[in-house]
C-alpha cells in the first residue's frame, strides 16, 4: 500500500516541478513587463499561483494606470 | 448510466464554458495592456487567441517573450514629443560628463533663456533660469554650490536630482536616479530613458514640486 503513497508524491512534485518551471519562463518576460510598466517586478511572481495568478497579474497592468506612463489613447 | 452519462457531460460542458469565458476576458485583458504600450490591441487579443487554436501555448509565449523585450511605441513618445538626446546611461547617476546637444538645423534660433517656476514645500516661489549658454546645469535639492548648480530647495528633491541640458533653442532633462522621480507632463522619466528633449513639456515635476517651462 505504501508504494501508492509514494507514486502519489512523486507524481505531485513531478507536477510541482513541472508548474514551478512554466511559471519561470513566464515570470521572466512579465517581470520585465511590470517594471516597464513601472510597477514592482515581483507582481509577475503571482504567476506562481495556480490557475488564477496569471488572471491576476494580466488584470493589474490591464486596468490600473501604469505609473510610467501609457501610450497616448486614439494614436 | 444515464445519469452518470448526463453528469459528465455537465462537468464538461461547465468546464468548457469556463475555458472560453477564462480565454475571453484574458484576450480582453492582452489587449487592453498591448494597447497601452502604442502597439494595435488586436495583436494581444490574438495572440491569447491562438491558445486555442491547435498550435497550443507555443507561440503566444514566445510572442510574449517578444512583446516584453521590444522596443515599445510609447517609450519612443513618452513625454512627447520629448525624444531621445544623449547616449544612454548605462551606470550610477553621476552629474559628471553631460552629454551635448547637437544644435538644430535652424537659421535663426530662439535665444532667450527657459524658466521653470513653481512652488516649493512651504508656499515658497522659486523660479530657475537655464540659459543655452551653459551646456548642463544640475537640479539639486541642496544650495547652489556653483554657477551650474540650481537649487530647488524642497526636501522631496534629491541632491542631486536631475540633469538640465541645454543647445540653442532646445531644452533637455535627465533624471539622476532619485527616489521622488521627475515626470514630464505626467509621464515619468527614469534614468534609463537617458536625456529627453522637453522644449515642448509643460509641466516638469521634481520629486513633489510642480515646475511650469516657459521662455523668460
Amino acid at each position: 500500500m505504501s508504494w501508492i503513497l509514494g507514486l502519489g508524491a512523486l507524481v505531485l512534485l513531478a507536477l510541482a516541478i513541472g508548474h514551478f518551471l512554466i511559471a519561470l519562463v513566464l515570470i521572466i518576460p512579465t517581470w520585465r513587463i511590470c517594471v516597464r510598466a513601472g510597477f514592482s517586478g515581483a507582481l509577475s511572481l503571482f504567476h506562481l499561483v495556480p490557475v488564477v495568478g496569471s488572471f491576476i497579474v494580466m488584470a493589474v497592468l490591464a486596468f490600473s494606470t501604469w505609473p510610467n506612463g501609457e501610450s497616448t489613447p486614439g494614436r | 448510466m444515464g445519469g452518470e452519462i448526463a453528469a459528465l457531460t455537465g462537468f464538461f460542458g461547465l468546464t468548457s464554458l469556463f475555458a472560453v469565458v477564462a480565454a475571453a476576458f484574458a484576450g480582453w485583458m492582452a489587449w487592453r495592456i498591448v494597447d497601452k504600450t502604442g502597439l494595435p490591441g488586436w495583436l494581444g487579443l490574438g495572440a491569447m487567441l491562438l491558445t486555442l487554436t491547435g498550435i497550443g501555448s507555443i507561440v503566444p509565449l514566445v510572442l510574449l517573450w517578444i512583446f516584453a523585450f521590444m522596443d515599445w511605441p510609447r517609450d519612443g513618445a513618452q513625454g512627447a514629443p520629448a525624444r531621445q538626446l544623449g547616449p544612454q546611461p548605462g551606470g550610477a547617476p553621476t552629474p559628471a560628463a553631460p552629454p551635448t546637444l547637437a544644435a538644430p538645423p535652424t537659421a535663426l534660433a530662439d535665444r532667450r533663456s527657459w524658466r521653470l517656476a513653481g512652488k516649493v514645500m512651504g508656499g515658497g516661489d522659486v523660479a530657475l533660469v537655464v540659459n543655452d549658454g551653459v551646456p548642463a546645469y544640475i537640479l539639486t535639492g541642496a544650495a547652489a554650490a556653483s554657477p551650474t548648480e540650481l537649487s530647488l530647495p524642497d526636501p522631496s528633491v534629491g541632491q542631486p536630482h536631475a540633469r538640465i541640458l541645454t543647445a540653442v533653442g532646445r531644452i533637455g532633462l535627465e533624471d539622476l536616479g532619485t527616489a521622488n522621480g521627475t515626470l514630464i507632463d505626467g509621464a515619468r522619466l527614469l534614468p534609463e530613458h537617458g536625456a529627453r528633449d522637453i522644449s515642448a513639456a509643460r509641466i516638469i515635476r521634481i520629486g513633489s514640486v510642480d515646475l511650469v517651462l516657459s521662455r523668460a
